[in-house]
């Protein structure tokens, strides 16, 4: 294809609008408009309040964005199967839409029968069909099957004959919503392959999905839309980093929330059992195994796990910023500083100890970890109740993150280890791709490249 | 235009939808497709024997002459009614995937005149077996006569089908009006009954030209009055460009509403 038509917009879509009447109580015949005028009460629901974008022929661009951000909305919008309050939405070219499979398929008919008449709801002529069908049945790998009515189907066997369809339409345009779902695993790879392949073909593609990785693989290009506007547009793996860790934010915004009620709760009962009676000293030199079945602190993230002799306890974990406040939330470059408050139950008994801490990636990677005795090289002299302190820098990368915290004797027994204890997240502004940032300097020619700036 | 190229792109939409609609009607029942010939069949052996035994309505062959006129208002009534509900009855469809909507009430008159043109298949042995001489000339008229009621029904249809989407009550409101529409035409009785100041309805009722010319080519076996017919043929074209420009407007809308 030459380059000039690369450059020519397939869809243009241009300040949409648009809103949705939710009713409460809807009268739909005459006698009940007449009679319950005021029941006829609806809320204006303003699902997309400006989005402009384009897409150019042969490209495959991903919408992103949270439950009812917008993004199916667009979707029909695209499809025509709902049109704009105002705006205007352009597309050039045959339309073919993986977002209902199955449209007007018969349980009756047979698979054959079926192809045609879903084929020819997507505007297909019979000449058409005839020569697409088979690689249609080729595709669904139904052959034995495809003069079987359809209601002998399986639910898999059905997606894969509707998929089949939908896909060899040969459309300009692609619109597809959260489908690749389809089938078993060799099928699914198989319709990902052809995706592929139709991109390949010049075929422009949009894509809804909440599957960053099927968007990172696809798209050149991804669109974030929150509460019905563009918030962010650009290379997938930048867009799906700011969505997941917005997404994170917010999630340990809320989990935050939960906590401080759950702390208030657990404070209040703290009160009420107070005077009542004096705990035994005995049961205060918990054993491990009663310690990690014990009921996770405050600080610790619900899915943290504990183990330890419990000689050594902490009481407090958290990450602070720069300002001394607890965040959860970090960009890379931040300094970090890891707050831990410990309770150690006899002194004389576990005089030494050396604390620790270690990253962990979401998925596992062992991203940093260290202690004082690595560090220093020598040990913290432990206190009945004591603080320790370390700062570092972050280099991380944007993702999601979890601490682990641990003391430890000198012979390695542990006296408390909390993996997972808190979750947190990395935002960057930087675009560079990793585990963590290395700064870098380039030279050209011997000269070094300026930093860009605000950077 | 541009309409109109896109339907005519999902012709095999149509034309599956047609068959589907044609082959569901009867579907499950012992006769099957005789059906669509007994029903017809039938009124007439009824019509015969009424007309001829018991009310005299002193118009020779009166069984055929309702006859001819009664099939085609069974198409053209059955086309509004029916097509009105069209749109509800395809909700999934329309909710689901994106073709001209145009389509679905195109889809159903087209079934509805296919089950007419059976019916008159039915018409043609009874004219000869009455001893009504086929006029060429005349019979060359009737797929004209034919396409202007079917564009008439059309257009009805398509803004019957549109409104009901929105106002469900017009499905009902329909049989009534269909069926007064009937009573207004010249069906059961000639036009030259009617009293004179009372013509003028007649006049402004495209179907009473429509069965006028029916009546001429099967029953009174001449070319019919050639200016009813154009009178026909440009009410044709007007409802049908009326409602679709209706249709047109209210489409936008389908998926939400249903």
């Amino acid at each position: 294809m030459a380059a000039e038509s690369k450059q020519e917009n397939a869809i243009i879509v241009d300040h949409v609008k648009k809103h949705f009447k939710v009713f409460l109580d809807k009268g739909q015949s005459f006698k009940e408009r007449l009679l319950f005028r005021n029941r006829r009460r609806y809320e204006n629901r303003q699902v997309l309040r400006d989005i402009s974008f384009t897409v150019k022929r042969g490209e495959a661009v991903g919408l992103i964005g949270h439950n009812g951000c917008g993004k199916s909305t667009t979707l029909k919008l695209l499809t025509r199967i709902l049109y704009p309050d105002s705006g205007t939405i352009t597309i050039k070219g045959r339309v073919s839409s993986l977002i209902e499979l199955g449209a007007g398929f018969h349980p009756d008919m047979s698979g054959r029968e079926n192809i045609y008449t879903n084929a020819s709801i997507f505007g297909l002529s019979k000449k058409e069909i005839d020569s697409r069908l088979q690689t249609i049945i080729d595709f669904s790998e139904l052959e034995q099957f495809i003069d079987n009515p359809v209601r002998t189907y399986s639910s898999g066997m059905y997606m894969r004959l509707a998929f089949s369809v939908a896909i060899n339409v040969d459309a300009d345009v692609l619109l597809i919503d959260e489908i690749l779902g389809v089938g078993d695993v060799n099928f699914q790879a198989k319709c990902f392959q052809k995706l592929q392949e139709i991109k390949a073909e010049g075929t422009t593609i949009v894509i809804v999905s909440h599957s960053m990785g099927q968007i990172e693989q696809i798209c050149d290009r991804c669109i974030w839309i929150e509460d019905g506007l563009i918030k962010e547009e650009g290379v997938p793996k930048y867009v799906d980093e700011h969505y997941l860790s917005e997404m994170e934010q917010i999630r340990l915004e809320r989990e935050e929330a939960d906590r401080q009620k759950e702390h208030a709760a657990a404070e209040e009962a703290e009160k009420a059992a107070e005077g009542s009676a004096e705990t035994p000293a005995e049961e205060k030199t918990a054993d491990a195994e009663k310690l990690s079945k014990q009921k996770l602190p405050a600080f610790c993230e619900k899915s943290a796990v504990r183990l330890g002799t419990g000689q050594v306890q902490f009481t407090d974990a958290a990450l602070l910023d720069e300002d001394g406040e607890s965040k959860y939330v970090f960009r890379t470059g931040d300094e970090i500083t890891l707050r831990l408050k410990y309770h150690c139950v006899e002194p004389e008994k576990t005089p030494k100890g050396n604390f620790g801490y270690g990253i962990f990636r979401e998925d596992s990677v062992h991203c940093y970890g260290t202690n004082v005795e690595i560090e220093s090289d020598s040990w913290v002299a432990l206190q009945p109740d004591g603080e320790i302190e370390v700062r570092f820098r972050n280099h991380l990368l944007p993702g999601r993150y979890f601490l682990d915290v641990a003391v430890h004797a000198p012979d390695g027994t542990y006296y408390d280890d909390i993996r997972r204890i808190q979750a947190f997240a990395v935002t960057s502004e930087h675009r560079d791709i990793g585990v963590c940032r290395l700064e870098s300097q380039w030279f050209v020619d011997g000269k070094a490249l300026e930093r860009k700036t605000g950077e | 235009m541009k309409i109109c190229k896109e339907i005519y792109q999902y012709r095999q939409m149509i034309f599956s939808l047609v068959k589907k609609d044609l082959r569901g009607r009867y579907k499950g029942s012992v006769l099957g497709f005789l059906w669509t010939f007994i029903n017809p069949l039938m009124q007439l052996v009824v019509y015969t024997f009424v007309f001829t035994y018991i009310m005299k309505a002193g118009i020779d062959k009166y069984y055929l002459y309702l006859f001819v006129a009664l099939i085609p208002w069974i198409f053209f009534s059955s086309a509004i009614t029916g097509g009105s509900s069209s749109i509800v009855a395809q909700k999934d469809l329309i909710k689901k995937i994106y073709f001209p909507r145009e389509v679905i009430p195109i889809s159903y008159v087209t079934s509805c005149f296919v089950n007419m043109l059976l019916c008159f298949l039915i018409i043609f042995p009874v004219m000869v077996i009455s001893g009504i001489s086929l006029n060429p000339l005349a019979l060359l008229c009737l797929p004209v006569i034919m396409i202007v009621e079917y564009f008439l029904a059309l257009g009805m249809a398509m803004l019957s089908s549109a409104v009901t989407v929105y106002f469900r009550d017009l499905e009902h409101i329909l049989g009534i009006i269909t069926m007064v529409w009937m009573y207004m035409t010249p069906i059961f009785y000639s036009i030259d009954m009617i009293p004179e100041k009372l013509r003028f309805v007649y006049h402004i009722n495209p179907m009473s030209s429509v069965i006028s010319c029916y009546r001429d080519v099967l029953y009174y076996a001449q070319v019919p009055d050639l200016t009813s017919l154009l009178e026909a043929v440009v009410l044709g074209a007007l409802f049908l460009v009326l409602g679709m420009l209706a249709f047109g407007k209210l489409k936008k809308g389908f998926a939400e509403e249903l």
